[in-house]
């Protein structure tokens, strides 16, 4: 407890970037699977993130605040690239390339992780520990 | 301190970008060529060594050079061409008392059904986007241009809406539960609303009703409201009903219906809520809806016919019950998963095609002449659709070839002449009414059924279209005679339990005109001698003796030899699908549907089978070995580049020798590079081979004319099946000819068109851009569509071939037939565009022709398509780009005979040939890939991809700027990150020397 005592607004920005994180994995694991949209550059990403963003609690370094910023866009972009043919279906209306059906659920998991990468690069501007 | 994390947040921004531009352009290169195709870009380009003066314009444009102010005239042409398809290929349906066409005191008009704000112009499906954007004509710009005074309060509603009419493929939020009919319910119409029509816009009530399918959506059979898509759901009975009060209180005067589909909508009702006129529209595409109100003021006069039958009940088809959403997984999915290497999703349906030969009026019109002639319990109540005795009147609503007219016509039968294998029917047609118009002429044919037939399973429609010719524009009392010539290959009928090949049957034939099958059918039962006390009925249910003066009959004898060989190759036709008919694996799995007893094999429920294990080995998919004594790669040359560009095999024979030297030159990689089609193939700049572009949509090109200054989409003509209601050869040539005028334009030189897929139930999602339930039809279409096509040097690719009647779960459905229905059916329509017309590009079918994917089935692809129909071209997969576990037994279909992998943006298929060919030192497989390179590259070096290119010219390849722009911006990403980080680093230095990053 002596060390979140010592921990000031902008880790706990950092804090709820890691819990979004942790949404967009949950979110992510749970869908791709019965999607063959398995990616697991997506998962090690999230994971990663979520890892160095702990590892913060104990030793704050603001390159690992931009390490875990990266981490959270890599799944947020992946996701996206790696289902663009969903996209295409949805824009024409047919059924080839993707699942345009999924496509809901593919940018509502892309926000997820963009909210947390954002949210990562917002701390990076704010003091984390206490002066 | 002020801005101590400046730096840090600074870094994580650009981080985000740098992950952004790195991921975005992995991403773009992907997908390089379609961004290629979107920009206009070409990745190679032609310089030129030689003599200039060098003619090396191998296909002229019609228009002559092309540039922008040519263009400008193509365009005209291509707009007004669509609008004379729409004129003579929407059909009337009914005309009661003369309603249409509507007289100038006629036009202040209310327009209902929410399909009028949101109309069907085409499928959604690749093709022309045309229909979107300025370049559109609507219905209401449409009908205001031709004078018509349109109610917009109700117009201004419905676009206000909520409403809108989906297909099973664009709901993106959601599992299609959020699909929708889009039609309004009947509270929409407030007083005020209703006000706006009792008031004035009165004259008339024009309703549109639309049906929607899609590419890889068929239409519900039972949709969620729990009916047929196809039937008049039940915010449509109610508008219909509150017309039809509003009529009977003087309100409107003329209730007319527009039937915006692609599909055979159940069209029953009309007598029930008294509508005056009906016009089927098809699906207009981008002009179309000019001719529609050309149509409606008579500036243009109906003289399409149906290319589909209209059932009263449309799951009363014997197709419904195996077909579409009503097709089967294996009953033991769990062992056929257990027992199967793909993935289950690819394997786990299938068709059974129990109808036989019995699609569409050849169901509904033989066994009518069964019900009329007392034979084959036809008139049991087994398929009935009011669980009676089954009978004609309660089944059809209009049969296949209906069509009216603002005149009437006399069709009199001259002559009939068989000489060998041309059949030429003379026939002269009169115009009796009062104003002018076009005339059908549709020849049909009934061959015999007897002993022999019932005997060997041979089924016989008992009518069948032949031929049909189109009269000029008849002024009133004017007359033409056609001569129409058919050939009599149509006629034979495909044995496949006994001669195993096509046979003459021995018997009587009839050659009969009609306004419709079933009027021509009539004919037929009246020159054998029966008369309504037999229970013939007309169209609508009268009573009718027929006319035998307008049929001609002959006898032939049995034969089982001039069809027994191709006429195009000579190669010995004979069964190359037992495997695909389910009782080989399965002893009497499947009954299919006969004449000879209608009650006892009218298919009642889905065929429903277990696997076995053969089965399941053929549905694995892995079918190349390498051979014992197989070649080693280092037999066969490679890389010996002698500086012939591909511009040198200008005209050379397939055969010629020279290829070889050519082949010679390439490297593995470089063959291979040919199998990967994104929406092209890449240039191959040391062996002279350009960039190859190639456009999709069998109702208008997936391209605009950019290069030549105008950002226009290519035309989106009327839909393919509006093309064929026309009966109008000529029309479908001019088709084929503006379509490869427009491929000049665009620089694409290979195209996925037409569609020749058969519309075997009404509910196929894609009928809409394949021409009829007809298969001759099918085969007649292609012809004239695709010679025209490709002399403008464009390789036309019919597709799908073959089989490829259903969208649903179609990346893999397993599907059964016998092959007579095969090749008298779905192989028919292929026949046409492929065989006859000689087109030198072919696109595979998703679906599996028995266990075995189309492009994997060697019978298919090799014994079918090259030896007996003797194509020579490139054959190419249906779009692999999901990625499907099916499609990736590349060496297997390589062998079969495809030559080229659609959409394959991943690059798996040359990945995986190099790969198996260098680990397995295969010379085999290597040979396969150079026959594959070979076919793609001598119908390129004969194409329009030639003009400008000479033996003198070099091919430089050229980077996209887009490319080089997005590695610029990575580097400047990163070059900001790494200042940034600098910085950030250095802050925290100053800030705490003792302290890292």
């Amino acid at each position: 407890m002596s060390i979140l005592k010592k921990k000031s607004f902008g880790w706990y920005v950092l804090l709820v970037s890691a819990i979004v994180a942790v949404v967009g994995l949950v979110q992510f694991s749970s869908w791709a699977p019965d999607h063959s949209a398995t990616d697991t550059v997506i998962t090690v990403a999230l994971i990663l993130g979520i890892a160095i963003d702990l590892v913060t609690i104990w030793k704050d370094l603001d390159i690992l605040v931009v390490a875990s910023t990266a981490c959270y866009m890599v799944g947020c972009v992946r996701i996206v690239t790696d289902n663009v043919g969903s996209f295409v279906d949805a824009y024409q209306g047919i059924v080839m390339f993707g699942d345009a059906t999924q496509v809901g659920t593919i940018i509502s998991i892309a926000v997820v992780m963009g909210v947390a990468a954002v949210l990562s690069a917002v701390s990076g501007f704010l003091p984390r520990e206490k002066a | 301190m002020k801005h101590s994390k400046l730096w840090t947040g600074l870094s994580s921004v650009v981080a985000i970008l740098l992950v952004v531009s790195i991921l975005a352009t992995q991403c773009m290169l992907g997908y390089s060529a379609t961004i290629n195709d979107m920009l206009g870009i070409t990745t190679s380009e032609i310089v030129s060594n030689g003599d200039s003066d060098e003619d090396t314009t191998y296909y002229e444009s019609a228009y002559g050079e092309l540039n922008y102010d040519n263009l400008q005239l193509l365009i005209a042409d291509t707009y007004s061409h669509a609008v004379t398809e729409e004129e003579e290929g929407a059909v009337l349906l009914k005309n009661e008392d003369n309603a249409l066409p509507l007289s100038s005191d006629e036009l202040r008009v209310t327009l209902f059904g929410h399909a009028v704000v949101q109309p069907l112009y085409r499928i959604a499906a690749a093709g022309s986007k045309g229909y979107q954007g300025e370049y559109n004509i609507d219905l209401y710009t449409a009908l205001t241009n031709a004078g018509f005074a349109i109610n917009d309060t109700l117009w201004d509603a419905y676009e206000n809406s909520d409403v809108s009419r989906s297909t099973g493929g664009s709901s993106i939020f959601g599992d299609g539960t959020d699909w929708s009919m889009g039609e309004v319910d009947i509270s929409f119409y407030t007083d005020d609303l209703r006000s706006s029509w009792e008031d004035d816009y009165n004259d008339v009530a024009i309703v549109m009703f639309a049906r929607e399918g899609a590419e890889g959506s068929d239409l519900y059979v039972e949709d969620p409201s729990g009916i047929s898509q196809l039937a008049l759901h039940q915010e449509e009975k109610d508008l219909m009903e509150m017309l039809q009060s509003y009529k009977e209180q003087g309100v409107f005067d003329k209730i007319i219906v527009l039937v915006n589909s692609g599909w055979a909508m159940e069209l029953g009702w009309l007598d029930e809520y008294d509508v005056d006129a009906c016009l089927w529209i098809g699906l207009p595409g981008q002009r179309g809806f000019e001719g529609v109100a050309n149509l409606l003021i008579g500036e243009a006069n109906p003289s399409g016919k149906l290319q589909d039958t209209y059932a009263v009940d449309s799951t009363s088809a014997p197709a419904v019950v195996n077909a579409g959403y009503n097709d089967q997984t294996w009953t033991n999915i769990d062992e056929v998963d257990a027992g199967t290497s793909d993935d289950l999703e690819d394997l786990a349906y299938y068709t059974v095609q129990a109808e036989s030969i019995y699609i569409g009026y050849k169901y509904y019109e033989t066994r009518y002449e069964d019900a009329v002639m007392g034979q084959g319990n036809a008139d049991s109540t087994v398929g009935s659709s009011n669980g009676g005795a089954w009978n004609y009147t309660g089944e059809v609503t209009f049969p296949y070839g209906y069509g009216l007219s603002y005149t009437t016509f006399e069709q009199t039968l001259d002559s009939v002449v068989i000489d060998g294998e041309d059949i030429t029917v003379t026939v002269t047609v009169t115009n009796t009414g009062t104003v002018a118009g076009k005339s059908v002429v549709q020849v049909y044919a009934q061959t015999p059924y007897g002993t022999y037939e019932k005997t060997n399973l041979v089924e016989k429609s008992a009518i069948q279209l032949l031929d049909f010719g189109k009269t000029d524009m008849l002024e009133p009392g004017e007359s033409q005679t056609l001569e129409i010539v058919c050939d009599k290959y149509l006629l034979a009928s495909y044995d496949y339990t006994n001669v195993k090949g096509y046979i003459i049957s021995e018997g009587d034939y009839y050659i009969s005109i009609g306004d419709d099958a079933h009027d021509a059918l009539n004919n037929v039962l009246a020159a054998k001698g029966y008369t309504s006390a037999n229970g013939m009925v007309a169209v609508d249910g009268s009573a009718t003796d027929g006319n035998a003066a307008k049929t001609y009959r002959w006898t032939e004898e049995f034969d089982a030899t001039t069809y027994s060989t191709s006429e195009y190759t000579g190669a010995v036709v004979t069964n190359q699908f037992d495997e695909c008919d389910l009782n080989y694996w399965i002893e009497d799995a499947v009954v299919y549907l006969s004449r000879n007893d209608w009650e006892g094999t009218y298919p009642t429920e889905a065929t429903q089978v277990a696997a076995t294990e053969e089965m399941m080995e053929v549905l694995d998919g892995e079918y190349y070995e390498k051979a014992d004594d197989a070649l080693s790669v280092s037999d066969i040359t490679q890389g010996d580049n002698q500086g012939i560009p591909l511009a040198a095999m200008i005209g050379l024979d397939y055969d010629d020798p020279e290829w070889e030297t050519y082949l010679n030159q390439f490297t593995i990689e470089e063959l291979a590079s040919l199998l990967q089609d994104s929406s092209g193939t890449a240039e191959i700049a040391s062996v002279g081979v350009p960039a190859i572009l190639i456009g999709d949509g069998p109702d208008g090109i997936d391209k605009t004319f950019s290069n030549y200054g105008d950002d226009r989409s290519a035309c989106c003509y009327p839909c393919e099946l509006i093309l064929s209601s026309t009966f109008n050869r000529d029309l479908m040539y001019e088709r084929g000819e503006l379509l490869g005028e427009e491929y000049l334009y665009t620089g694409a030189t290979e195209a996925w068109m037409p569609g020749v897929d058969l519309h075997r139930t009404p509910f196929g999602g894609r009928n809409a851009e394949y021409y009829s339930e007809d298969a001759n039809v099918s085969y007649l279409c292609a012809i004239p569509v695709v010679e025209a096509f490709q002399t403008k040097g464009i390789n036309a690719g019919p597709k799908h071939v073959a089989g490829n009647d259903q969208e649903t779960h179609r990346t893999g459905v397993s599907t059964f037939f016998n092959e007579q229905a095969f090749r008298e059916g779905s192989l028919r329509g292929v026949e046409g565009g492929v065989a006859a017309a000689g087109a030198t590009l072919l696109m595979h079918g998703y679906n599996r022709l028995g266990m075995k994917w189309c492009s994997a089935s060697i019978e298919l692809c090799t014994y079918v398509i090259e030896d007996e129909w003797g194509f020579v071209g490139k054959q190419i997969s249906d779009c692999i780009a999901p990625g499907y576990t099916y499609f990736l037994h590349f060496a297997s279909s390589l062998e079969a005979g495809c030559d080229c992998y659609c959409l394959d943006f991943a690059g798996l298929s040359p990945a995986s040939v190099v790969a198996q060919i260098e680990e397995t030192d295969d010379g085999d497989l290597l040979n396969l890939l150079r026959d594959a390179a070979h076919d793609d590259l001598y119908i390129a070096a004969n194409s329009a991809l030639m003009n400008g290119y000479s033996a003198d010219s070099t091919i430089v390849s050229v980077t996209p700027w887009w490319q080089p722009t997005m590695y610029a911006i990575i580097a400047v990403c990163a070059v900001l990150e790494v200042l940034c980080l600098a910085m950030m680093l250095r802050k925290n230095l100053k800030k705490n020397p003792d302290k890292e990053a």
